[in-house]
């Protein structure tokens, strides 16, 4: 029995409006997108900021409900679910960390508290077991003595300190899915291959499904299995990571590879021609591929017809006429 | 020294001490409260209104006269060892007044402002978290109360209220000023909103109560504070006022009724100061040590702001024997 | 396709020192929680050269900027050393004098200057402001040239007449680099001028500043946490730790053949795009109290080379201060394990 994939996103849209009542226009923040997540398999979400990458994370964790499509866990679709007790459900499986580590603790609470509570909320262990699972939880993120940094607050530890934390807060409840919001990017450059290698050993040992959304092309290399690359609020680029990397198809894909500063090429850098343009999602969009601007290969359907997502080498897919053609 | 395994995963490197565990010492004091004793400026604060409120309590034991006597013998009378504060125009003591006044006064103040808070916050706070229409009504009312001038409000409401006394007056106040907090306190939550960590709570699973009580209002703890001792104030201002529209009752003493009087019978300009300045001289006092205890909250909702003092908490802890105020003990 | 790498400067000629800091030393605080943000830093800038000084958060590369620009807010001062530029000492300057260095002689791009800009004042305005406050020059010509630069950074001259928010976050940044540019200096220190922005952009900057560097000549310090991107744009690279100067070396050098432990470490922080994938560790730990640093390298707790196993050297390690000592022309270390080499 083939068991459905934990999450899956189909043909998910969502829009936000802008402006007031006289002059009312759209955000296409995300447009048409599908994926899946897999056990066990990292999926990284690339794309400047303002491509709806995040915005994508924030409807996975039903922070936003989508205009369209639908969100399917578990093989049905929760995008309209509100009885308290299919979300607390949906909570206990798909959990979430985010960019700025400081950020998403509560400044006047202590670590206790911030990864006793869904133990509490969920019943994870019952009330006498709820200290030594902190503990537990504390030991598996890397953090020890685990007695000592439950008492402290956010402002007593690092960058890298509270990321961990925000981490086991979000393994207390034993999900199926985590969603990483740029969870490094905010952080040290040597203590971030740490938290890196973190998310690899919880993929590994626990058959968590990761969406790890970033702007670095090099961590998501690192740590990822498949890639979804965004622009504009549309998947413009798919597949599994070594071969898109290695043969990019979408123009935009081969632009990011180009720009991304590589110690190992420095000899052979190239000055990259680039055309004006910006990477925000289309504010009322109209047809044609939203690239056309600052693509070199664009021809005149280009303009005219938005690409589809087309399967062009075995497992990578990409939307654009020219090198991905839809015939 | 490389303790540190490099094929494991990165693991802690405390450079900070860790903060010592309170624990008290003969009386088992709340963290909350050890920290107001700790900060001098609280602490001075509690002194003051601590001892205000013990002249209240104590006010029938130290009062000579009944504060509504009449002795037109000793009309006007400045100082003396018979009347600490002076007399009124009617020979009334003014000690006793303002003894006997706390009472009253504190009452309305705390009354008033733990209503007027509460209920601006409750509704200022859920209106900014539930957003859509919670947030349209709580927002029109908001706005509705704060465009109606206050004195046809009080007339309108004192029309509905047909006792008389302590209570009128409370909701009066109440009604009046809980919109000007409402909106700043709904101003404070919108902007914590959209943090982070409540969205994290929020994924976490906890329910809407929980995030607004739990989680939104420790963080807006010192603003809250600071929305009751405003209330206060102007609840003590406008007592006289209010009593005198016929909402309280003036045969009552207060200390905004003592002033009142001293007012209305232009003592200043007789030079006359007793009357005026020791009942306003209680307020001030009250007050300033409502602010100084707000000084010390600040530490409660933000604790970054405790560690740097925490040496002066262990000279505070030397001072007083380590009796009332808890004993930092080394962490477990 | 230009290349974007000079040729290898093995027999660059001698140019002149620009900026020199000697045992530079700023100090914040006072009493037991005084700190060293800078102790006992060398670093030279010659003309044209661009050098980069990497290292993570808490190491002081903004703080020797502030210094260079005598902008330390108190209670940041400088307790020791000295700031040479071209020759003269900038610590006893008057403020008159500093006012027409800075700008002149040296502007500064700070990290996310692009939201310093004044939100309600034109751009081009801006300009004007920025360059009457240094010399004398009438509007109409300030605002031409504040269109020739403007062009310069590839933006179109016309945008002068808009408003900060009417601009992308990258052409706000160019509008802050173009600024610095106005009065022609001849040193320029970026404080992580395009960590905000997108890859893309980011190169587009990187280059649009090498350009400019032909043309005009000026050296830059350019200070960041990302060492890939230095690797790529520096000549020349100083890597800082803990308030230290750790390593300089060429840029190609340092990313062949790093000495440090921590460079060693720093460079195996950022994942290849290319090439074999394994499993990199980063650094454990994390950088010291500036106020109670580690006694003799301040490297030690985290080196992988420092194990008590070693007593001798790790007693060394452990109690003196390594120097900064030259490994080859052009490459010095301050590291104990490198100093044995000798």
């Amino acid at each position: 029995m083939t068991t459905a994939a934990p999450l899956e996103v189909r043909s998910l849209s969502k829009r936000f409006a802008i402006g007031n009542a006289f002059r009312r226009a759209h955000v296409h923040a995300v447009d048409d997108v599908s994926f899946e997540l897999r056990p066990g398999k990292i999926t990284a979400l690339v794309g400047e900021s303002g491509s709806g990458k995040s915005t994508v994370a924030r409807l996975l964790a039903r922070l936003h409900d989508p205009s369209e499509g639908a969100v399917l866990f578990e093989g049905s679709d929760v995008s309209g679910v509100r009885r308290r007790r299919d979300v607390l459900h949906y909570r206990s499986q798909v959990q979430m960390i985010f960019q700025d580590p400081f950020g998403s603790l509560n400044p006047v609470k202590t670590v206790r508290h911030h990864i006793e509570r869904p133990l509490r909320i969920h019943r994870i262990v019952p009330p006498a077991q709820i200290e030594e699972r902190v503990h537990d939880l504390l030991r598996t993120v890397g953090l020890v003595p685990p007695a000592e940094i439950a008492a402290k607050y956010p402002y007593e530890l690092s960058g890298g300190q509270q990321q961990r934390v925000a981490i086991a807060r979000a393994l207390a409840v034993e999900p199926k899915v985590f969603l990483a919001d740029e969870p490094i990017s905010m952080l040290d450059v040597s203590i971030r291959i740490g938290i890196l290698n973190l998310m690899l050993r919880l993929k590994e040992e626990r058959g968590i499904a990761f969406l790890y959304v970033t702007h670095d092309l090099a961590s998501a290399r690192y740590v990822a299995d498949d890639i979804l690359v965004m622009y504009a609020g549309q998947i413009v680029e798919r597949g599994p990571i070594e071969q898109v990397l290695s043969a990019p198809l979408h123009p935009y894909t081969r632009l990011l590879l180009a720009a991304v500063p590589d110690p190992a090429t420095k000899l052979q850098a190239q000055r990259i021609e680039m055309r004006k343009g910006l990477a925000s999602a289309a504010v009322d969009p109209s047809e044609g591929c939203r690239f056309v601007t600052r693509c070199p290969l664009a021809i005149d359907v280009c303009s005219r017809v938005t690409p589809p997502l087309v399967e062009a080498q075995p497992e990578q897919a990409a939307r654009c006429h020219v090198t991905a053609p839809s015939n | 020294m490389s303790q540190l395994d490099p094929t494991l995963d990165p693991a802690l490197d405390v450079s900070l001490p860790a903060t010592p565990r309170r624990v008290g010492g003969r009386l088992r004091v709340p963290g909350w409260l050890a920290l107001l004793l700790g900060n001098p400026k609280s602490r001075t604060g509690l002194v003051m209104v601590g001892f205000m409120v013990i002249v209240a309590l104590i006010a029938p034991l130290i009062s000579v006269a009944h504060p509504n006597d009449f002795n037109l013998l000793a009309v006007r009378q400045a100082p003396s060892w018979n009347h600490l504060f002076g007399t009124t125009d009617q020979g009334s003591d003014i000690f006793s007044q303002v003894v006997l006044g706390a009472r009253r006064s504190l009452l309305l103040g705390a009354a008033a402002g733990l209503l007027a808070t509460g209920v601006a916050a409750i509704l200022g706070i859920t209106a900014a978290y539930a957003g859509g229409i919670v947030d349209d009504v709580v927002n029109f009312l908001i706005n509705v109360f704060l465009t109606i001038p206050p004195i046809p409000l009080l007339v309108v409401v004192s029309g509905y209220l047909k006792n008389r006394g302590m209570g009128t007056m409370i909701v009066v106040l109440a009604v009046v000023l809980w919109a000007f907090e409402a909106r700043i306190l709904r101003g404070q939550a919108l902007s914590l909103k959209n943090r982070d960590f409540i969205q994290a709570a929020k994924v976490a699973g906890e329910s809407t109560w929980r995030i607004v009580f739990g989680e939104l209002v420790p963080n807006m703890i010192s603003r809250i504070a600071a929305a009751f001792v405003l209330v206060f104030y102007i609840a003590l201002l406008t007592d006289a006022g209010l009593e005198f529209l016929g909402l309280g009752d003036m045969s009552k003493t207060s200390w905004g009724v003592t002033l009142y009087w001293a007012q209305v019978n232009s003592t200043v300009l007789q030079g006359e100061w007793w009357p005026f300045f020791f009942p306003g001289a209680a307020l001030a006092f009250t007050v300033l040590g409502l602010v100084l205890i707000l000084a010390g909250i600040d530490e409660v909702s933000n604790p970054r702001l405790r560690s740097e003092r925490t040496k002066r908490r262990r000279l505070v802890g030397m001072l007083l024997g380590g009796r009332l105020v808890a004993r930092p003990e080394a962490s477990a | 396709m230009t290349s974007l790498v000079e040729e290898p400067s093995v027999t660059r000629t001698r140019q002149a020192t620009l900026l020199e800091l000697r045992q530079l030393v700023v100090e914040y605080g006072s009493g037991d929680k005084r700190a060293r943000a800078v102790d006992g830093v060398d670093l030279a800038i010659h003309e044209g050269e661009i050098v980069g000084l990497a290292g993570e958060s808490g190491c002081g590369k903004t703080t020797i900027a502030n210094a260079v620009m005598q902008i330390l807010r108190p209670p940041g001062r400088i307790a020791g050393g000295s700031i040479l530029f071209e020759g003269e000492s900038l610590v006893g300057k008057s403020t008159e004098e500093l006012r027409r260095f800075r700008w002149r002689n040296v502007s500064m791009v700070l990290q996310s200057a692009m939201n310093a800009l004044n939100p309600v004042m034109r751009v081009g305005d801006q300009f004007v402001d920025a360059m009457r406050a240094h010399e004398r020059i009438d509007r109409r010509r300030a605002l031409a040239r504040a269109g020739e630069l403007l062009e310069l950074v590839g933006i179109d001259r016309r945008r002068a007449r808009a408003y900060p928010h009417e601009l992308s976050g990258g052409m706000r940044q160019r509008v802050i680099i173009a600024m610095a540019l106005s009065l022609k200096p001849e040193l320029i220190i970026m404080d992580e001028p395009t960590t905000a922005l997108d890859v893309v952009v980011q190169r587009e900057i990187m280059q649009q500043i090498d350009a400019l560097k032909r043309d005009f000549g000026f050296a830059v310090l350019f200070i960041t946490h990302d060492l890939s991107l230095l690797l790529e744009f520096a000549d020349r690279i100083a890597i800082m730790y803990a308030g230290e100067i750790v390593e300089t070396a060429s840029a190609e050098r340092l990313g062949t053949n790093p000495q440090h432990p921590y460079t060693q470490g720093l460079l195996q922080s950022f994942p290849p795009l290319t090439g074999p994938l394994t499993r990199l560790t980063g650094i454990p730990g994390s950088p010291p109290d500036l106020r109670d640093p580690p006694s003799g390298c301040r490297f030690n707790p985290r080196c992988p080379y420092c194990v008590p196993e070693q007593s001798g050297l790790y007693l060394r390690q452990t109690t003196e201060r390594p120097l900064l000592r030259t490994v080859e022309p052009g490459h010095e270390v301050a590291c104990h394990l490198v100093e044995g080499a000798e």
